[in-house]
């Protein structure tokens, strides 16, 4: 599949003359596609709605500087990816901080009946499989390295070509193909553990 | 940053041939596709991100842009068919006041 379309060249020289209305234009055309991107980055649609403003304002800022090497969604994606990076670390220290006072909290009010994996897994409207696997993967692929799953998410959900993929995140093509390669044997792994059985 | 670990151990036929959608071929990706692709996944335009991003640079600017009514309205109202709208009612107006009005 391709990128999404691109705006044409007259909206970017709208939005480079700074026409506020030419940005709105942009962000009602891409918000779907970025919010989307990033819930699947972060994996929270809050947080992810947030940093797309985050994302636009960046534009909003920079746009003067988009030369037209590439396309203006790689681009676009390219914003997205780096201050999704910057989120997710600034998530972990967050999320690691709270797990502490949780953890602490929760020991002294559930003692041992925690449900094994410890991942609510096993509620009764879960129990549907296709749900429960689309839930298992969802959650498997939040446990991968980031730039590992930034590489996965651009190829094998986005389906973006590995040269977009490249000018998105930077990295060399080998070092891309090599991501995805073992960001997908990682995630089959996890996968393939929870459900107990081969995925074919 | 290039992870050496990168480089190696990626067997030459588990790197894909051609560029097409990987959902194809491989079913871990079709899965994945699959549980990420879901529509319910940011379905939708939300005024609330437009308001958002208008709100965040107006304030990052110091009231320069995004300040006025106009620009932050979702109204799809165009200028011309306001103005023309005004230019009817002052016509309406004067020829209601003016000299060739009713006496």
């Amino acid at each position: 599949m391709a990128l999404p379309d691109d705006p044409d060249t007259r909206l970017i020289d709208r939005l480079v003359a700074r026409d506020e209305r030419a940005f709105n234009e942009l962000v009602r055309s891409y918000e779907g596609r970025i919010v989307r991107l990033l819930t699947r980055m972060v994996g929270n649609e809050e947080e992810a709605k947030d940093l797309a403003q985050d994302v636009f304002v960046q534009v909003f800022k920079a746009i003067s500087s988009f030369r037209g090497d590439s396309k203006f969604s790689t681009w676009l994606y390219r914003i997205a990816v780096n201050l999704c990076k910057n989120r997710v670390k600034y998530l972990r220290v967050r999320h690691a901080n709270e797990q502490d006072e949780l953890d602490s909290v929760t020991e002294k009010s559930l003692g041992d009946s925690r449900p094994a994996g410890g991942q609510g897994l096993g509620r009764p409207d879960e129990q549907m499989a296709g749900k429960q696997v689309e839930r298992i993967v969802q959650l498997a692929i939040q446990e991968l390295e980031p730039s590992f799953r930034e590489c996965l998410v651009l190829r094998d959900v986005e389906e973006l070509s590995y040269e977009e993929i490249e000018q998105i995140t930077g990295l060399p093509a080998g070092t891309v193909k090599s991501r995805i390669h073992r960001a997908r044997a990682t995630l089959r792994e996890k996968v393939e553990r929870e459900l107990g059985e081969k995925i074919r | 940053m290039t992870d050496p670990q990168d480089l190696r151990d990626v067997p030459e036929s588990e790197t894909e041939i051609d560029d097409g959608p990987p959902s194809d071929r491989d079913p871990m990706a079709a899965l994945l596709k699959r549980s990420l692709g879901a529509p319910r996944l940011g379905s939708g335009p939300s005024p609330s991100i437009l308001r958002g991003v208008q709100r965040r640079i107006r304030k990052r600017s110091r009231g320069k842009f995004f300040a006025d009514g106009w620009s932050t309205s979702d109204a799809k109202v165009s200028h011309t068919l306001i103005a023309a709208a005004m230019l009817i009612i002052l016509v309406v107006a004067y020829f209601a006041l003016g000299p060739v009005g009713i006496q």
